[in-house]
């Protein structure tokens, strides 16, 4: 607990410290909770979520960073591997091959890297996961980007 | 007078099997029943005198023969490749415990060992800081109390601790664990994790460790035993699969179910999953459900009324009480609503259990029960029996010695009897399995099935009783008894008679009973063609039994029986060979 809010507080300060480092990642931190944290990503470019910005939520368990925080999107979007309803995410840091040595920024990265490269074999989300199976990356990159277009763009007023 | 006959059968069989027994059968067939030679172990297990006899074809391996043997192989590789011994053992478990797979890898591409495993030899990151910053703390800490792995990625000790410790802790992954800087996948080996461990996480490490040895070796198992810690090391190629743990289990080393021989390992997984299938549905039905009395399918009684209409297409009308025909209830049996033919049919002795039972084994669920319990009285019968060897090895053999005056080595003849009894109760179990997949219409095939069974449990039951009820006499009574000689002689031959019949049982299964119209030895020609003149059961044995004995005395002048306790002596020996009466 002790050594958890110690390291958290640590990448507090670094991300305070570095805001610019990263354009594409703002991470946040709960004022009142050390153990809540949300990130805005960019939709990385060239794919059906360029333009987007997603939201992430983090809880981040007592035995941290011995354990993985639990991530899960905020803003709905359609990828094989984020849950189209409830955002949970399946990818391999966030569970068997997590390290210690890992960060909320190096996960923030780890998932926009899985934005643009979708593992279609471990799908969360089947109709998306089925259409890249097939081969229909056209219907894959239409249907991801009309959703980026619904949730993930500012609405122009 | 119809004891000895069979007896005598019994000796027939056996003596003309000898040539084919030692003939046919290889290292591993004769360890089941023919263990249980007379006199031939009476030194080699002296100490606990239970049913562990070590066999060629494997090997028990307690906690302390497991570390032996682990620390010999780690030793080997450290040897042999100029290792230490830490990474030898990250080696070995790589490879499974297969010492020659370790030699084969290393000394064709060392380098892409090293790499696949995680055991690098330069490390990739050096430093000379007095101070550096730890990966998982984000903290500067001095050098001397940091450490690395193989590929020198330096922590911080209480975080390396709070990472091994997560690992361990989380079950046998741990002896894959690597260095926790992610792109890196430097293996930890046990030295480093006695380094930083608490004593209660390195007990548990060094037990995977242990576990390791048997579980992923393929030549190993864990006995199933409840609470054993003994494992089984087997020569693989090995035909008998039967093994026998020094916890007194035996078991089959090929599906771990406990020993079956002769039905194979396809059958006994079939014959649980069935009981499993069955269990739930058994008692219920046996409790709620009768046949009905035309198309003998299982019936429920779901309603309080007697009146009961069978499913479709049936349809029978019938009476749950009595179970005739619901058009029969009127007057005679006291009205349409109240039936008083089951008492009355009770009292007259017409609806015994006998026959209710006999007209419902044409029924599937019925015939499944008729073999189930069976199987399961074996099974407990077993069980018994085997309290009471232990019972008697501790106990009783001592008292029976002091009352009848005699050193507790002249005793080894009771103990035979009752491994006799045990180990043929656990055959004797599974052949009602194999009776139960014995199909139907294979007449000739059952008939035989059926005698053999037959003759092999009524030897057992007359053993069994003997070691029972006969020896508890002796041991009550109050000195040596003049009748104790006479009784020994008896025992041991109904031990050796037993034995023959069971072997003959557990021989045609293992055979597929194709030994039914096939030529060859005369006891099996004589044996078919008695069977095919069809005569019921009783009938059926004697026939057999004055063919067979026929053929021995008439044809074939190898053998003599003995007057005393019929054992069939070779012509050789001038004296019997189990109860040293002169011919
Ligand atoms: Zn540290
Ligand atoms: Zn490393
Ligand atoms: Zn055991
Ligand atoms: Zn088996
Ligand atoms: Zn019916
Ligand atoms: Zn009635
Ligand atoms: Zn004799």
């Amino acid at each position: 607990m002790q050594s958890s809010r110690a390291r958290l507080f640590k990448e507090y300060k670094e991300v305070q410290r570095e805001k610019s480092a990263d354009p594409d990642i703002q991470l946040t931190c709960d004022e009142s909770n050390i153990f809540k944290w949300s990130a805005f990503i960019n939709g990385p470019s060239e794919t059906p979520y360029e333009g987007g910005v997603f939201q992430l939520a983090f809880a981040i368990p007592e035995q941290y960073p011995l354990l993985p925080p639990q991530v899960r999107f905020l803003t709905k979007i359609f990828h094989p591997n984020v849950h189209f309803k409830t955002g949970e995410i399946c990818l391999d840091i966030l569970k068997n091959a997590w390290s210690p040595a890992w960060t909320l920024q190096s996960v923030c990265r780890a998932i926009i890297a899985l934005m643009a490269h979708p593992e279609p074999d471990s799908p969360l989300n089947c109709d998306s996961g089925n259409l890249l199976r097939s081969g229909d990356h056209r219907g894959y990159k239409s249907m991801a980007k009309m959703y980026t277009k619904l949730a993930a763009m500012p609405k122009k007023a | 007078m119809d004891s000895e006959d069979d007896m005598h059968d019994a000796n027939d069989l056996e003596s003309l099997d000898d040539d084919f027994y030692s003939g046919e059968t290889g290292m591993g067939s004769d360890d089941g029943d023919g263990d249980y030679e007379f006199g031939n172990n009476a030194s080699d297990d002296s100490d606990d005198g239970n049913l562990n006899r070590q066999q060629e074809n494997y090997t028990v391996l307690s906690e302390d023969d497991i570390r032996q043997r682990q620390e010999e192989d780690i030793t080997r590789i450290s040897t042999v490749l100029s290792i230490e011994r830490d990474h030898a053992c990250i080696l070995l478990r790589h490879y499974k415990w297969d010492v020659d797979k370790v030699h084969e890898a290393w000394f064709a591409n060392e380098e892409s060992v090293r790499q696949t495993v995680g055991l690098y030899e330069n490390p990739v990151a050096r430093t000379f800081s007095r101070e550096l910053l730890c990966g998982i703390c984000f903290e500067r800490h001095p050098c001397d109390r940091m450490c690395a792995a193989s590929c020198g990625h330096f922590f911080c000790y209480s975080c390396w601790r709070g990472y091994v410790s997560t690992s361990i802790n989380d079950g046998p992954g741990c002896l894959m664990l690597r260095c926790p800087d992610p792109p890196c996948g430097a293996i930890i080996g046990q030295n480093m994790i006695n380094l930083l461990a608490s004593n209660e996480d390195k007990e548990k490490y060094s037990r995977y460790i242990l576990r390791s040895y048997i579980e992923d070796n393929i030549t190993s198992k864990w006995c199933p035993a409840p609470g054993c810690e003994y494992a089984v090391d087997f020569v693989m190629g090995s035909v008998n699969f039967d093994v026998s743990c020094n916890c007194s289990h035996n078991f089959c080393w090929n599906c771990t179910e406990e020993a079956h021989r002769p039905v194979d390992c396809t059958m006994v997984a079939k014959w649980i999953l069935k009981n499993s299938a069955e269990s739930e549905n058994m008692n219920w039905i046996l409790a709620n459900s009768k046949p009905c009395p035309k198309c003998k399918r299982p019936i429920e009684k779901n309603q309080g009324c007697m009146h009961i209409t069978c499913t479709p297409p049936c349809k029978f009308e019938f009476c749950w009480l009595c179970l005739g025909a619901w058009t029969d209830h009127g007057e005679r049996t006291g009205g349409f609503y109240a039936c008083n033919r089951y008492e009355t049919a009770k009292q007259e002795g017409e609806y015994d259990e006998a026959e209710r039972r006999r007209e419902m084994a044409k029924n599937s669920l019925e015939r499944y029960t008729h073999y189930y319990e069976r199987w399961a009285t074996n099974q407990s019968s077993r069980q018994k029996a085997l309290q009471d060897l232990q019972n008697m090895q501790n106990v009783q053999l001592d008292k029976l010695s002091d009352t009848q005056s005699q050193p507790e080595s002249q005793m080894k003849f009771i103990t035979e009897a009752w491994l006799q009894i045990v180990e043929c109760r656990r055959v004797l179990k599974w052949t009602y399995a194999y009776g139960y997949y014995l199909p139907e219409n294979e007449h000739g095939k059952r008939q035989f099935f059926e005698y053999l069974q037959g003759e092999a449990e009524s030897g057992l039951e007359r053993l069994h009783q003997c070691a029972e009820k006969e020896l508890q006499t002796f041991i009550d009574s109050s000195g040596p008894s003049k009748d104790f000689n006479d009784f020994r002689t008896k025992l041991a031959g109904l031990t050796s008679v037993t034995r023959n019949y069971f072997e003959n049982l557990v021989r045609a299964l293992e055979t597929g009973l194709n030994d039914v119209g096939e030529s060859g030895n005369q006891p099996t020609c004589s044996r078919s063609s008695s069977i095919k003149s069809g005569k019921g059961k009783n009938g059926k044995t004697r026939t057999i039994g004055g063919t067979t004995s026929r053929s021995l005395d008439d044809g074939n002048h190898s053998h003599w029986s003995c007057e005393s306790c019929t054992f069939a002596n070779t012509k050789s020996s001038m004296v019997c060979q189990v109860c040293h009466r002169r011919r």
